[in-house]
């Protein structure tokens, strides 16, 4: 089996001679682009790489918003046998001096070579960097730049094609990516996967007990690719079966929702994942009048996964759309986490969706662990808990577990021990198949996006009114919905409860692109003073949920 | 130049309904600090501006976009272009 796993180089490689590739999608604007093309790209990116002087094994960081340029920096790194570290870029409502800061912080960490973002990025980057501790030693390269240094010749004639050095392409221990989780700046973690991980994770997704992909298959995605389902899920899982994927930026299925299943119909996409939020999205947004005509008949795998995912979400989609020929069997609830490439776990194909009650809560069945991997459920000394139905932390072995996070030995022995990834996730079994029930970690979900309190909290320890070091942030999860998010703070001064708010608030929508639901203003010593945050805050809350830190503004 | 009167409250209005919490919002609401509103909201509202008002919002015109008061600017000066065109 392990003889069919591929590096990425080789994996393109061998989908350039398949004759298909992506359909790259912004709006209205389409544009193909085959693996061949998608390879020639990649291969004039890895000689620029070269040329401007990377090293074998240095990590070069990509913040880039379109996704194309994003594949082919990442294949290009690839082929030049550097490791691609995608970081999220700025969102719409993100404040850019804000970005910069947090950026810094990855950067301070992780040491790059260099950053590779749009030029415009590049240039707003360029105009707040020098202000900015982190970014001093890391030069920001533009991408367009190094895509037109090895490209069209001035009288517009393509240089031959030399193709990249294959001295310097990776093998399947090398790392294959790093990838910045969202949102977690104050202790950045980036997990790094190996080639042969990837493969491993990849080939079991498209394996006959995953989503047994075949020669019928499309997919369609509008997920970021620097997040794992949208990247190794979406973009890299149809390259290695060399079959077409049609990828939408993820403003466009934001903006209009109904352009997703506008897409899957017109492309006869057969798989499509996103998290629960985007079937809630399609749901509340999606007018009549925007599906007219729309046949999703061919769908035959409506994928989810990461975040929890609801039963009533799944029952409500299936009902609209049943007139469309959607077919609620084709639901494929997954469990998985960048920490295991993407995938853990898969439910049989063309199921209805199972569900299990425990402590009054319905759950979601995820299905079984994939071949070659196995799973746990442990309780809080570590010890397997054999009993069905019974809550513990959900651990996970076998070729797809990270090889660590990137440069944080400390970090990556508390998250992989004995060959067990503990995933920080709540689960039970019930007849050897996974439900997941919540977090351990204290990261707060809202719109399948994970945040870490530290962030939150870092953002929020900057304004004035706030006590130095008594800010604590946590969410509260909320049975089919976004968790609710709560900041604690105890005053410094006399500043007004409203105005301290607001300003909270405005700070923490600004650095992180999240409402605080609630934000508690606690007398003196309130909070307790702890060395561990992770303590700090699970005082806070219990506080919180027993009425004892005051009204909320 | 303040945005008409008809611009705003259609604007006042979309993001009322954008908005789903019990802040009523108004022309000096800041979106984020005010409004909760995260990137999803901002797309919807854009959304619904082109709808409206049939023009089309470019992304490069959101960024700078505080308040409520700066969105229907945007779209009265949209507008105009669009007549001008």
């Amino acid at each position: 089996m392990s003889a069919r796993w591929r590096t990425l180089p080789e994996a393109l490689t061998d989908a350039a001679a398949s004759g298909t590739g992506y359909l790259f999608v912004d709006g209205a604007s389409e544009r193909p682009c085959s693996y061949a093309e998608l390879l020639a790209a990649a291969d004039r990116f890895a000689r620029a790489l070269a040329a401007v002087g990377t090293a074998r094994g240095e990590l070069v960081a990509l913040i880039l918003t379109d996704p194309a340029q994003f594949l082919v920096a990442l294949m290009g790194a690839s082929l030049a046998g550097v490791v691609p570290a995608s970081l999220h870029p700025p969102t719409a409502t993100s404040d850019l001096d804000e970005y910069v800061a947090l950026a810094a912080r990855v950067l301070q960490f992780a040491r790059p070579r260099a950053v590779i973002a749009d030029a415009a990025l590049g240039d707003d980057i360029a105009a707040r960097s020098p202000a900015v501790a982190g970014w001093a030693d890391v030069p920001v390269w533009s991408f367009e730049e190094l895509a037109g240094r090895a490209g069209p010749s001035p009288g517009g004639v393509l240089e031959p094609e030399p193709g990249s050095d294959r001295r310097r392409w990776p093998s399947l221990e090398d790392l294959a990516l790093v990838q910045f989780t969202s949102g977690s700046t104050s202790e950045p973690k980036g997990v790094a996967v190996t080639h042969r991980s990837l493969a491993a994770n990849i080939e079991a997704i498209n394996g006959p007990s995953g989503l047994a992909t075949g020669e019928a298959d499309a997919a369609v995605s509008w997920l970021p690719l620097h997040h794992d389902m949208g990247l190794v899920g979406m973009a890299l899982g149809p390259l290695y079966a060399a079959r077409p994927a049609v990828l939408m930026t993820p403003s466009t299925f934001v903006k209009r929702p109904a352009a997703w299943l506008r897409a899957i119909s017109r492309r006869r996409a057969t798989v499509s994942f996103a998290p629960n939020f985007a079937y809630e999205l399609a749901l509340r947004r999606i007018k009549p009048s925007e599906v007219e005509g729309v046949d999703l008949s061919c769908w035959r795998v409506a994928g989810l996964g990461g975040e929890p995912i609801h039963a009533p979400t799944l029952e409500a989609f299936a009902e609209r759309f049943r007139p469309f020929g959607f077919r609620a069997a084709s639901f494929l609830p997954c469990y998985g986490l960048a920490e295991h490439v993407l995938a853990a776990t898969f439910p049989p194909r063309g199921r209805p969706i199972r569900t299990a009650t425990l402590d009054g809560a319905e759950f979601v069945g995820c299905g079984f662990p994939l071949p070659g991997h196995q799973l746990r459920i442990v309780d809080e000394r570590g010890v397997p808990v054999t009993a069905d139905r019974v809550a513990g932390e959900i651990v996970l072995a076998g070729p797809s577990v990270m090889q660590g996070y990137y440069g944080a030995d400390a970090l990556t022995a508390d998250a992989i021990r004995g060959g067990w990834l503990h995933t920080g996730d709540l689960g039970f079994l019930d007849d050897g198949e996974l439900f997941v029930c919540g977090r351990i970690k204290d990261v707060i979900v809202v719109n399948g996006r994970k945040y870490h309190p530290q962030d939150l909290e870092w953002a929020v320890s900057g304004v004035a009114g706030v006590r130095r070091g008594r800010a604590v942030a946590f969410g509260v999860s909320q049975a089919g919905a976004a968790d609710r998010v709560v900041v604690v703070v105890e005053p410094a001064g006399g500043a007004a409860v409203e105005e301290l708010a607001r300003e909270i608030r405005r700070r923490v929508g600004r650095a992180s692109g999240l409402y605080v639901d609630e934000v508690v203003v606690a007398p003196p010593g309130a909070i307790g003073r702890t060395t561990s945050g992770k303590l700090q805050r699970l005082a806070a809350k219990r506080a919180y949920e027993q009425g004892l830190l005051g009204p909320a503004a | 130049m303040p945005p008409s009167t008809a611009v705003a409250d259609t604007v006042v209005e979309i993001v009322r309904h954008v908005s789903r919490r019990p802040v009523e919002p108004t022309l000096a609401s800041d979106l984020v600090a005010d409004l909760a509103f995260d990137s999803l909201q901002v797309m919807e509202t854009i959304a619904e501006l082109e709808d409206r008002f049939d023009i089309t919002i470019p992304p490069d015109q959101v960024p700078g976009v505080r308040t409520v008061a700066d969105v229907a600017a945007r779209v009265d000066a949209l507008i105009a272009a669009r007549r001008s065109s």
